[in-house]
């Protein structure tokens, strides 16, 4: 696992879990990424597209066209069952992870 | 994974949406982070600057946003772009290559989607392996008696079956109608393992004697006569004065041996019996056709049939032993063989003539595409070192020459159906399988992978060991072009196409000089301005003396047509050839006698009118022609050729001889005297020796099938003759108006199939081998320059220069030249039986090939070398 992959499972788990709580489009997203990264995780507005896009790829997120205020057209995500299946398998996974280290760096200590 | 692929789809299916949905997308995110600033009190212009800042900049998140959609297909899109720009930029590279592509594949595809479907396509029959044709020893056909007894003590065969090519006249319609027809026997369509697609086929209660006349008819004609199959199925049509009722109808495409419109029941008393002579066991009419059983070997099956010959030789010594005894012999080859028949070699040859022709463009394509990429070798390197993978190189350069080969194939298909279309117009009629030819699709498939196969190997593997250059030996070759491997390769090209050049244009030179030979041969009469039609006076309506009044009115009729300057009639046409051969006998010499010297005294038999040989302008040796004053009732007369009176008289005058038809033993007819002696002429053929031949009045011997052939002194419509012959009587079926010419057109037409293809594929060929000579010496050049220059400023000459490139292409024209000889003799052997009047390996030919394209290349060689001596040395030296 190296640094960008890291990086960009943690992005993909972040997006996951923030439509997990409701349908949402590129800038929601965004702004409760900058909410969360006020605790301490920092992600780029750049980065967040092309993870959206590589996420519907998968499968893990459909998107659709809707219409916004000012005759502007915005796309709105959802997470899929596929995506909350990696949703789930992440979480544990990051949960095992965060344990483990835990207790190595407790036993360290 | 599902979801996956159907996002993939999606993604493809709407490219270009969604990239206009991305740009939206992003653009409403602009706008909220615009008014979230704003709303915070900053500037438009500074909110505007912060939100771009913060998503890192519009087009490059629109372009990383779609990267992402970016699948394997898109990037095989983005490469043949590329592609098809590189081939845009070089238009003579393009061009050159897709004549060539389109040469190899049309060429290719047309010619052997003709030679597989003649030579190779099994035949439409059920397990046609295990069919044989039968004959005895002419290789042609069986005596009526003989097959019976084959068939009755053979145990190797399912069953074996015959049948005879006939024609019938059809009664009924406006006019009366010839029809081909085949009589076959009651088992015909079983041993074939033919299914009718309607109705049913013979069985032995049709071929009984006094059985209801039953007739089966060919696909193409009962949809002419009924529309469509079914219908014709109960229909009666009226053959030869006899209600036949039509009790079925063969599937598309059946055919055996020659083509017939219907199939009527060979009656076996009929076949013993008719004109007195099929109950002989030395004279054969029969095709016969056998299905070997499962299991049994051609070999064992040819065994027991010459056992079975043998026994009747013993059984029937007068007719199936003795020096000509066509029974001793057996004849059996798988019936696939024998449908091909005579135009196998001609067919192998062409293919042949194709498959080199083949050769020559893949050697010339190669040569091009060796030189292309030596001249990109610094592109490659440069992108090599630039961090390309060897992959992306190796894909791009897949796609460039796939997209070159495909171009060409498309346009190979066109330019091949087009070449399919004018060799089956040149095509002889009688070519077997004619109207089953078509362009196939797994040859253009084939042939456009060969040459697919060709461009790779010598468009991608150069570009790959150049790839693998480093940039330190890219920098130290300081762009002076390709490896030092490529050169060798390359005039190895150049030596295989002048070898294969060498093969086809010895052939053509071979085919040219047998063309003239035949165009020069006298056929013993004069064939120009001569018209021939054909009637059939048959049934019972057509006593002999209403058929001898017939003749007179019908040639009294022609000749005073205007622009006729002669007419007669007669049974056969000469070059059509013989369709009566016949033994004679002659007064005063026994049997005995001829027996001892191994044959009895036969000859080509054509009964005709006084002025056949006026008409034809047949030279009179001796003697006289027939005339008026030989009828019906006067003395039985008779004229022949010079081959017969030699052969049969050799130191004798024929004149005043008696003759009388049949073997000396079972003689018939009155005795003839012989009145007249006329010069040979080619009755079978213009490339066949003249028959021995034995005229007799046909006033005297009534015909119902005769030619009349009228001399013109101008043109006259094709259909004059048969106006002219319906003004006599309008009851007679008419047909095959042609002239002579024609025959004789087409009795070479084998030949000039073979010519024609050789000739043109010798001047391809040695115009591919000149450009690829060209190409080698030129690029050759290129690379030297600089050595050119130095040695220039140390003094050669121009001449010196010039001969230092002219020996270097001399060197491989001449290895070249010498390997194609080597290559034409032995190829020669096939065309063997298609030359004539020189010999296959005829040294003036090989030689005249020689000269010319040892003068062609070397003039290819001379241009570039000669810019070579105009090279400046102080630029060439600059440039270094």
């Amino acid at each position: 696992m190296n640094k960008t992959q890291l990086l960009q499972g943690t992005l993909d788990l972040l997006i996951l879990r923030i439509l997990e709580l409701g349908p949402n489009h590129g800038w929601g997203i965004s702004s409760r990424l900058q909410q969360i990264s006020q605790d301490g995780l920092k992600t780029s507005q750049g980065s967040l597209y092309p993870a959206l896009h590589r996420l519907e790829m998968r499968g893990e997120v459909r998107s659709e066209m809707t219409a916004s205020e000012n005759n502007r057209r915005a796309r709105v995500y959802t997470i899929t069952r596929t995506g909350r299946k990696r949703l789930n398998q992440e979480t544990e996974t990051w949960e095992a992870f965060a344990l483990s280290m835990r207790r190595v760096l407790e036993e360290g200590q | 994974m599902i979801a996956r692929l159907l996002a993939t789809l999606r993604g493809l299916l709407g490219r270009r949406r969604i990239e206009g949905e991305i740009a939206e997308e992003l653009r409403d995110h602009l706008e909220r982070e615009i008014e979230v600033h704003r709303s915070r009190g900053v500037s438009a212009e500074e909110a505007r600057r912060l939100a771009l800042r913060d998503l890192g900049g519009l087009t490059q998140t629109i372009e990383s946003t779609r990267a992402v959609r970016a699948t394997w297909l898109d990037t095989v899109w983005r490469d043949v772009g590329y592609a098809a720009r590189v081939l845009r930029r070089s238009p003579r590279f393009t061009a050159t290559a897709l004549t060539l592509l389109v040469l190899g594949i049309g060429a290719t595809t047309a010619i052997v989607s003709i030679a597989y479907t003649v030579l190779v396509r099994p035949l439409p029959y059920a397990n046609a392996d295990r069919l044989v044709f039968l004959a005895e020893k002419d290789g042609r056909s069986m005596a009526w008696l003989n097959y019976t007894d084959w068939r009755r003590r053979a145990t190797s065969f399912e069953g074996m079956a015959s049948s005879i090519a006939d024609g019938v006249i059809r009664r009924g319609g406006p006019f009366p109608q010839q029809l081909d027809s085949r009589s076959v026997t009651a088992n015909f369509f079983d041993v074939l393992g033919t299914m009718p697609l309607e109705g049913r086929l013979f069985t032995e209660s049709d071929a009984r004697p006094g059985a209801a006349s039953t007739v089966v008819l060919s696909h193409a004609f009962a949809m002419r006569e009924f529309g469509t199959a079914r219908a014709a199925v109960g229909q009666t049509l009226l053959l030869n004065g006899r209600s036949h009722t039509v009790i079925g109808v063969l599937p598309t495409g059946f055919h055996f041996m020659t083509a017939a419109h219907v199939y009527v029941p060979l009656e076996p008393q009929a076949a013993a019996n008719s004109r007195g002579m099929q109950n002989r066991r030395d004279h054969t009419t029969l095709h016969a056709v056998a299905r070997l059983k499962p299991g049994v070997s051609l070999t064992a099956a040819r065994a027991e049939l010459q056992n079975i010959a043998a026994a009747l030789v013993l059984e029937y010594p007068a007719t199936n032993s003795g020096s000509d005894n066509p029974a001793c012999c057996v004849y059996i080859v798988p019936l696939a063989d024998r449908i091909v028949g005579d135009m196998a070699p001609t067919l192998t040859v062409v293919a042949g003539a194709v498959v080199l022709l083949l050769l020559i463009a893949c050697c010339n394509l190669a040569g091009l595409l060796l030189n292309k990429s030596a001249s990109r070798a610094d592109e490659f390197s440069i992108r090599a070192a630039i961090g390309g993978s060897r992959w992306d190189l190796i894909r791009q350069l897949l796609i460039e020459q796939a997209l070159l080969v495909l171009i060409g194939g498309v346009l190979g298909a066109v330019a091949g159906a087009a070449i399919l279309s004018a060799l089956v117009s040149l095509a002889p009629p009688e070519m077997p399988r004619l109207d089953e030819i078509h362009l196939d699709l797994v040859v253009l498939s084939w042939t456009t992978l060969f040459c697919c196969a060709c461009a790779f190997i010598f468009g991608i593997v150069p570009a790959i060991k150049a790839s693998g250059v480093s940039g330190q030996k890219l920098l130290a070759r300081s762009g002076r072009g390709s490896t030092r491997r490529a050169p060798v390769v390359r005039q190895g090209l150049m030596l295989a196409e002048i070898a294969v050049a060498t093969v086809l244009l010895s052939g053509a030179g071979l085919m040219v000089h047998t063309m003239v030979r035949l165009a020069r041969v006298d056929p013993g009469f004069d064939p120009n301005n001569l018209q021939t039609s054909m009637f059939s006076l048959t049934g019972p309506q057509w006593p002999n003396a209403r058929r001898q009044v017939f003749y007179d009115a019908v040639v009294e009729r022609l000749r005073a047509l205007p622009g006729m300057d002669n007419a007669g009639l007669a049974s056969s046409l000469p070059i059509l050839g013989s369709n009566w051969w016949t033994v004679f006998s002659i007064s005063g010499k026994a049997a005995e006698h001829w027996i001892s010297l191994g044959e009895f005294p036969n000859a080509d038999t054509v009964l005709v009118t006084a002025g056949y040989f006026e008409t034809l302008r047949i030279p009179l040796v001796k003697g006289r022609y027939f005339n008026r004053s030989d009828t019906p009732d006067s003395l039985p007369v008779a004229i022949v050729n010079s081959s017969v009176a030699t052969k049969f008289w050799p130191n004798e005058d024929p004149l005043g001889k008696q003759i009388k038809q049949g073997f000396p033993d079972q003689p018939y007819g009155p005795w003839r005297t012989v009145v007249g002696v006329v010069g040979d002429i080619k009755q079978q053929g213009i490339d066949q020796e003249a028959p021995r031949q034995l005229f007799m009045p046909i006033v005297q011997e009534p015909r119902a099938t005769i030619f009349a052939i009228v001399r013109t002194r101008e043109t006259v419509s094709p259909s004059t003759l048969e106006a002219a012959i319906h003004d006599v009587d309008r009851n007679v079926a008419v047909f095959n108006d042609r002239t002579l010419d024609q025959l004789m057109r087409d009795s070479s037409s084998r030949r000039r199939i073979a010519m024609i293809v050789l000739s043109a594929f010798g001047v391809v060929a040695i115009l591919l081998a000149a450009i690829g000579v060209y190409g080698v010496i030129a690029q050759s050049v290129a690379e030297r320059r600089q050595e050119i220059g130095v040695r220039m400023a140390l003094g050669a000459t121009g001449g010196q220069i010039l001969g230092l490139f002219l020996r270097h292409g001399l060197i491989v024209v001449a290895v070249g030249i010498a390997c194609g000889v080597v290559m034409a003799l032995v190829a020669a052997r096939s065309l063997a039986s298609l030359v004539f009047g020189v010999t296959a390996t005829d040294p003036a030919t090989l030689s005249a090939v020689a000269t010319l394209l040892t003068v062609v290349t070397l003039l290819a060689c001379y241009m570039p070398a000669q810019s070579a001596t105009r090279v400046d040395p102080l630029e060439a030296l600059r440039s270094e």
